[in-house]
C-alpha cells in the first residue's frame, strides 16, 4: 500500500474561474506546506483532497483510498478547514464527541477520544462551554481538536495556526512535529513563512492555481537559476578573501558585512564556489563559517512568487 | 458493515434531533401544529357554555320539556297559546322596532323574543304584535356534525398547510440550513457514506415532523372529544368506528410527513430559497384534480386524500372549483394508496441520494 498522497493532473474549474491547474504531485510523510498568496489554490486543493469538492480533470489518491470513498477516507484522514463556523448549541466537549459518535465508537471510546484531543489542544477548562461563546483561538483550537481526535494519519490544516497567541502557537507547532515524528502526514496552510520554514520537512509552492514548486526548501532554492545564491562567510580577512574570490566569473556580487568580519557573495554556481572555498581554507584564511542565507521559504517565495500578501 | 451503518443513521438522527426539537427558527412550525387543537378547544369552551346556559333555562321552566313541545309551535300562534303549551318562557327578551308608514311617519312595533330549553336544544320563539313570526330550533352540537367538522379542518388546514408548510420548515433545513450555518462539512468529514447521512437527516426529520403532528392531531381529537359524555365517546369509538378513524388521522399524518419530508429534503439540496419550492408543490397538489391521470400519481394529497376516514360531503350549491377540490372523485384503494405514496418517496429519495453524492461544499455561493 502507497503511503503517498498522489494528485495526478488535477485541474479544478469553478464555471470559468480556475482553481487550480494540471497539478501534479505526490506527498510523502512528514510536514508539508502549502505556500502562496490568497486565491492561489492552496484551500481548493485541500477541498480536493478531502472529497468536500470534485475535480474538473485528474485524480486523487490518498494511499489505495479515492476521496469520493469518505467511510474509508475519514477513518485516516482528519481536516481543519478554514471555516470558521460550529454547529450551533453545542459545547466544544459535545462538538468533538458527535463527530466521534460518527465513526460508530461506543459512549465511552468516544469520551476518552473527546478527552484526549481536548487536551492536546489545552481546552479542558472550557470544554463544557457552548462553543458558540469561544474566542476566535479557541474556536480553532476546538477544531483542530476536532480534525485529529479520531488519530488520523493524516491531517489537513488550512491556517492551523490564524488566531493562536504565541504561546499556544509554540505548543501547536510542537505537536505537529510530534505527529510528523510519529509517521503522519501533516499538510498545513500558511501565510505566515516564517513559521513555514521551521515547521516544514517540505513545501508546495502555489501561485494562481499552479505548483510552482515543490520540495525540500534548500533543493527548489538550488533550482532556482536565475536568482544567485548569497552566501555569507564569518572569515578573519574578509577583504583578503573578497579580492580572492571577485576573480572568479560566477561572483556577481562581493559585500564587505557590516561588522568587518564577514563578506556577503552573490554567486550563479554555488557547488564551484563551494569548491573555491576548500582551495582558500587550504591556502590559510581562516574561515569559521559557510552559510547560505536565501535558502529559507521567505527568500525562495520572494523570488518566484513575489511579496504579494505574505507576512514575514 | 449493515450494523455500522445503523449506528450512523442513529448517530445523526441523534445529533438532528436536538437542532430540530429546540431550535429557536423552528417555533412557527410547533405553532402551525397547534392552531387546530387551539380552534377545536375554543370550540369546546364555547360548546360547554353554551350547555351550562341552556341547562340553567330548563330549570326554570314549568315542567320539562321536550322537543316534542318545541315542534308543536309555529308561526301566527299566539303568546297566550305559547305560554299554554310551553309555560312562561325562563328568558325573554322585549323591545320595539321602528317602522317607517309614510314618508315622514313612523311606528313603533312592539316584539317579544322568548327561549326554552329542555336541557339540550334550544328554541327561540320571535313574536310580534303578540303573535309568533318566528321559530327556530337549535340543537346544540353533535359528535357526527362535529366529525365532519374535524374532516374539514384535518384535509383543508392541516394536511394541505400545516403538515405542508411544517414539513418544508423541517426538512429542507436539514441541509440547506446546515449549508447557511457553514457547518455541513462536519458531516462530509466523517467517515459516514452520503447516502447513509441521508438516511439519518431523513429519519430524523420525519421523527420530529411525525411527532409533533400526531401529537397535534391526537390533542385535536381529545379537546373535540372531551365535549362530549363518556357514553358517546365510547358509542362512537366502539361503534362507529372511531377507532379506525383515530387510527387512519393518525397513519395519514404519519404518511404525509413521509411523503412532503421527501419532497422537501430533495428541495433543500436543489434550492436556495425555500418560497420558490414551496409555491411550486403547493400549486402542483392545488392543481391535482385536473391534472392528467398519470401526473396525479405523483402528488402526495392523490394518495392522502384516499385515505383520509370521513368524506366531506359537497353542497350542491358550493361553487364547482371548490367542490372539485372537495369531492374525492377517484378514489383508490387504502393498499393503493399507500404503496403509491411510499413508491413516490423512496423514487424522491433515491434522486436526493444521487445529488447528495455529488453535492460539492462552497458556502461562498449560499
Amino acid at each position: 500500500m502507497s503511503n503517498q498522497i498522489v494528485f495526478d493532473n488535477v485541474s479544478k474549474f469553478y464555471g470559468d474561474v480556475l482553481g487550480v491547474n494540471r497539478v501534479i504531485l505526490s506527498i510523502p510523510p512528514g510536514i508539508t506546506s502549502l505556500v502562496g498568496p490568497n486565491g492561489s489554490g492552496k484551500t481548493t486543493l485541500m477541498n480536493l483532497m478531502t472529497g468536500l469538492i470534485r475535480p474538473s480533470r485528474g485524480h486523487i489518491r490518498i494511499f489505495d483510498m479515492t476521496p469520493d470513498q469518505p467511510e474509508r477516507l475519514f477513518r485516516v484522514v482528519g481536516y481543519c478547514s478554514q471555516f470558521d463556523a460550529l454547529p450551533k448549541g453545542l459545547s466544544g466537549y459535545q462538538f468533538v464527541y458527535s463527530y466521534l459518535m460518527l465513526f460508530g465508537y461506543d459512549a465511552t471510546t468516544c469520551d476518552e477520544l473527546t478527552w484526549r484531543a481536548i487536551d492536546l489542544v489545552g481546552l479542558r477548562e472550557a470544554a463544557h462551554r457552548k462553543a458558540a461563546a469561544y474566542s476566535k483561538g479557541m474556536r480553532q483550537r476546538i477544531r483542530l481538536a476536532q480534525s485529529l481526535a479520531h488519530n488520523p494519519r493524516v491531517l489537513i490544516l488550512d491556517e492551523p495556526l490564524n488566531g493562536l497567541d504565541p504561546l499556544v502557537r509554540a505548543e501547536t507547532i510542537a505537536l505537529f512535529r510530534s505527529l510528523a515524528k510519529q509517521g503522519c502526514h501533516v499538510l498545513l496552510s500558511s501565510h505566515v513563512l516564517h513559521e513555514v520554514d521551521i515547521i516544514s520537512d517540505q513545501v508546495i509552492l502555489m501561485s494562481g492555481g499552479y505548483v510552482i514548486a515543490e520540495g525540500n526548501i534548500q533543493a527548489v532554492r538550488s533550482e532556482i537559476q536565475d536568482q544567485p545564491m548569497q552566501i555569507l562567510i564569518r572569515c578573519d580577512r574578509p577583504s583578503e578573501l573578497a579580492s580572492r574570490v571577485f576573480r572568479e566569473d560566477h561572483v556577481v556580487e562581493v559585500r564587505v558585512h557590516n561588522d568587518r568580519r564577514g563578506l556577503l557573495i552573490k554567486t550563479s554556481k554555488p557547488d564551484r564556489f563551494y569548491l573555491l572555498m576548500n582551495k582558500i581554507a587550504l591556502d590559510g584564511i581562516r574561515i569559521e563559517s559557510v552559510a547560505p542565507i536565501d535558502d529559507d521559504v521567505n527568500s525562495v517565495y520572494e523570488y518566484l512568487i513575489g511579496t504579494e500578501e505574505v507576512t514575514r | 458493515m449493515k450494523e455500522l451503518w445503523w449506528k450512523q443513521v442513529r448517530a445523526v438522527i441523534h445529533l438532528e434531533m436536538n437542532k430540530t426539537f429546540f431550535a429557536k427558527r423552528g417555533l412557527w412550525i410547533y405553532l402551525l401544529a397547534l392552531a387546530p387543537v387551539a380552534l377545536f378547544l375554543a370550540h369546546t369552551l364555547i360548546e360547554i357554555h353554551s350547555q351550562g346556559v341552556r341547562h340553567q333555562m330548563s330549570q326554570k321552566t314549568s315542567r320539562p320539556l321536550t322537543e316534542q313541545d318545541f315542534s308543536s309551535i309555529h308561526s301566527g300562534m299566539t303568546r297566550d297559546q305559547v305560554v299554554k303549551l310551553l309555560g312562561e318562557p325562563p328568558t325573554s327578551h322585549m323591545g320595539a322596532r321602528r317602522v317607517q308608514t309614510g314618508p315622514h311617519s313612523f311606528d313603533q312595533n312592539p316584539f317579544e323574543i322568548m327561549r326554552y330549553s329542555d336541557g339540550r336544544s334550544e328554541l327561540i320563539v320571535s313574536l310580534e304584535k303578540g303573535a309568533v313570526s318566528g321559530v327556530s330550533i337549535s340543537s346544540g352540537t353533535s359528535l357526527g356534525e362535529d366529525t365532519y367538522i374535524f374532516a374539514g379542518v384535518f384535509q383543508f388546514f392541516f394536511l394541505r398547510l400545516a403538515i405542508f408548510f411544517g414539513c418544508l420548515g423541517i426538512f429542507m433545513n436539514l441541509f440547506r440550513g446546515e449549508m447557511l450555518d457553514k457547518s455541513l462539512h462536519f458531516y462530509l468529514l466523517a467517515p459516514v457514506r452520503r447516502e447513509v447521512l441521508l438516511v439519518g437527516k431523513y429519519l430524523a426529520g420525519w421523527l420530529a415532523a411525525t411527532v409533533i403532528f400526531t401529537t397535534s392531531v391526537a390533542l385535536q381529537l381529545i379537546a373535540l372529544l372531551s365535549l362530549y359524555d363518556s357514553n358517546v365517546i365510547a358509542t362512537y369509538l366502539y361503534q362507529n368506528h372511531g377507532w379506525s378513524q383515530v387510527i387512519a388521522y393518525l397513519g395519514v399524518t404519519i404518511l404525509a410527513c413521509i411523503g412532503y419530508g421527501s419532497i422537501f429534503l430533495a428541495a433543500g439540496l436543489l434550492f436556495r430559497n425555500p418560497i420558490v419550492p414551496a409555491v411550486l408543490v403547493l400549486i402542483w397538489e392545488a392543481a391535482n384534480p385536473i391534472l392528467p391521470a398519470l401526473l396525479k400519481k405523483f402528488s402526495m394529497i392523490y394518495y392522502l386524500r384516499s385515505l383520509c376516514p370521513v368524506e366531506i360531503p359537497v353542497d350542491p350549491g358550493m361553487p364547482p372549483l371548490l367542490a372539485l377540490l372537495i369531492s374525492n372523485t377517484e378514489p383508490i384503494s387504502a393498499y393503493i394508496a399507500v404503496f403509491g405514496l411510499l413508491t413516490v418517496s423512496v423514487l424522491i429519495l433515491a434522486g436526493s441520494m444521487r445529488r447528495v453524492c455529488r453535492l460539492e461544499i462552497n458556502y461562498t455561493t449560499e
